[in-house]
Formats: C-alpha cells, structure tokens, sequence
C-alpha cells in the first residue's frame, strides 16, 4: 500500500516557530534517511490527519512531494500528539532506499473466534499489538495474520509460530503474541469493615533499631 | 487496597500538580483506557471503588489493568487538635494523576460494554475522565 503527502521546506526552528505553524494548520515535519541529509519541513494539518486516520501508521510507504522536487520513498517513524487533545504536534518521516532492508514494526490481527471463548468461557489476551520485522521496502507486509481460532484455555501464539515470506522476524523468538486464559472470578470476598491495612515497613528504620540496641549493650 | 510495601519516609510533602502526563498516556495493555482529563489525587478507596464498578460490570471474562498505583502518603491531624506541635498521622495512600493519563484498561469485552464499565469507573473518580481506544483519534 502507498499512499501520498505533499511538504514545504521550512526554514524557521523552535517552539515558538512551531506554535505559529500549528495555528496557522501547519505541522512541523523532519524527513531523515540512511546518508541522507536532515531536512525540516511543513506538512498541511488536514492532509496528515486524514491521511493518518486512512492508513497503518508504521508500514505504509508515503510518496513525499518535497516542493517542486522528485517524490521520495519514507515512512512515517513517529508521530507526535498532544497528551490528551487531539492535537498534532509533530511527524518524524524516514527516507528509504530501494534495495535497503529496513526495520519497522508491523500490526499484528487475530483472526477467529478461539474454541477457549467461545465454549470454555475464557478470555483471549492479545499481549503483543506489533512486532518489529526487517525486510525490503517491498516485501513490506500490511499486517500479520495468526488465526487463533483453535486455541483452547491455556494455549497461546509465541513469535516463533509466525512465518512471512521475505521477512525476518526481529522479536524474541519466545514471546507471546496472544494467549487464552480461564475467566477470573466474578467477585472476591469483601474485606472486613474495619479492617486496618497493613502498615508499610519503613526501609533503614529496623537497621536503626538495632544499632541503638547494639549501641546500649556497649555501654553496658 | 493498592498501597506500598516498604517505604523510606512515612511522611511526604505535598507537592504540586503542575503539568501534562508526558507518559502513560497511551493505551498500551488492553482495547479500551480510562482517561483523566484535569489533575488530580486518586486515593487507594477511589481506585479499588472504580475497579469493583468495573469487574461488576463486565462480570466475567474480560482483563482490567490499573495503570496508576498510590505511593504518595496523605496525612491528616486528629479531630480538634490545635494546629502545630508536628505534622499529622499517616491517612490514606494517593496517585497523584495528570491530565492525560491512562488510569484503567480493559481488554476481552465488546465496546459496548466496555465504554459503559469506563463510565461506571469515571463516575467513582474526582477528575473528568474520557473513554479512549487504542489508536482512537490520535489519543490512543
């Protein structure tokens, strides 16, 4: 999937700069590569975010139109929201070469309804949302596909039951991707009323006891 | 009720709550987060209250995570103690959270259900809370 984005090379650096950029429905951009040099750009607020909003984030190649020149290969490695509104404050683009392996992280999309689920009354627990993958610009896979349909209580996906052509898988070959675990109970029993918690230890105070009573028998 | 094993100080100063929640601010572990929107504190009794409304909710299946821990000690002075003469007992422990901040997570229940278990919990806490999903509008 390739998808298209047009920038401005901007000249004007810092908070301040930024600010404006953004009132005026501009977001401030970096496109870097392997050798290439750094440049900051200005991307169009609307266009990002709906692109955005259209594709998988981390494995989409984007066809970037830098003003006037030829479009580059990137993909986007970062992007920055505000905390809590949805607010863009930043995208980190990275140019690629064609014949370059590249390292990027890919989706991961459980198929199926597991027989733990849907007869045993479990819970599948999807533990590893994405996985870091090397591969060529072109064998760049959409998503990863693990069909967990026949997963009963207790079965689980590790990385090393995934295969994709053309991809070297970079994660831990032992990590779980998803797991079907037994339901938890529905509810546990009430503490007491009245109850006092348990008091914390207070870390260095035991040591000072015993030193004030090592201290005593001395004098003794 | 969530509270720290050992301690160094039993006694903390207040502090202020200035700031955005630069981390934890995204939903990591689970499909669905609860979302504090102003700064506040969270006592350990808030946070148990919000996850019984939750796990009442979705009975059974499903997984809550709770992603703030209370590790800042509240105290307060006995009834009609004159002010002075030291600071007060130890109360109750609080996690104090900025707006932005990820509070509980949910996996393994429909939206449905889980936006309703969210505003069960939301209605226990003492911030404004928002219902999020991962990669939701740019927030997740």
């Amino acid at each position: 999937m390739e998808a298209t984005l047009t920038a401005q090379l901007r000249t004007e650096r810092g908070k301040g700069a930024a600010r404006t950029m953004r009132r005026e429905g501009r977001v401030p951009a970096v496109v870097y590569g392997h050798g290439e040099e750094t440049r900051e750009l200005a991307l169009d607020t609307r266009e990002i975010e709906r692109l955005l909003s259209s594709i998988s984030v981390e494995n989409t190649l984007i066809q970037l139109t830098v003003g006037s020149e030829e479009p580059v290969r990137t993909l986007i490695r970062e992007v920055q929201w505000h905390p809590f509104k949805p607010i863009l404050l930043h995208v980190d683009l990275y140019q690629i070469r064609r014949g370059e392996r590249i390292h990027l992280e890919i989706p991961v999309r459980l198929n199926g309804n597991p027989i733990g689920v849907r007869e045993e009354g479990g819970v599948l627990q999807h533990v590893r949302h994405d996985l870091e993958v090397a591969c060529l610009p072109r064998a760049i896979p959409e998503r990863i596909e693990v069909d967990v349909s026949q997963l009963s209580i207790g079965d689980s996906v590790h990385v090393r039951d995934i295969e994709i052509e053309d991809v070297e898988i970079l994660a831990d070959a032992d990590l779980t991707i998803c797991t079907v675990v037994a339901p938890t109970r529905v509810e546990e029993p009430e503490p007491e009323e009245g109850e006092e918690p348990a008091e914390p230890t207070v870390v260095g105070a035991e040591e000072e006891e015993a030193e004030a009573v090592e201290e005593e028998v001395d004098r003794e | 009720m969530l509270a720290p094993k050992r301690i160094k100080y039993r006694k903390q100063m207040k502090g202020r709550m200035r700031g955005k929640a630069y981390r934890g601010n995204t939903v990591d572990f689970g499909d669905y987060g609860l979302q504090a929107l102003e700064p506040g504190r969270i006592s350990n009794r808030t946070i148990e209250a919000a996850r019984i409304a939750m796990t009442r909710h979705i009975k059974r299946g499903g997984k809550v995570w709770i992603r703030i821990f209370p590790d800042k000690p509240v105290t307060k002075k006995p009834l009609e103690v004159r002010m002075g003469k030291g600071k007060g007992n130890p109360e109750s422990w609080v996690a104090v959270v900025k707006p932005g901040r990820i509070m509980f997570e949910l996996e393994g229940v429909t939206p449905e259900v889980a936006k309703r278990a969210m505003e069960l919990a939301a209605a226990k806490m003492p911030v404004k809370c928002r219902f999020v999903e991962r990669d939701g509008g740019g927030e997740g």
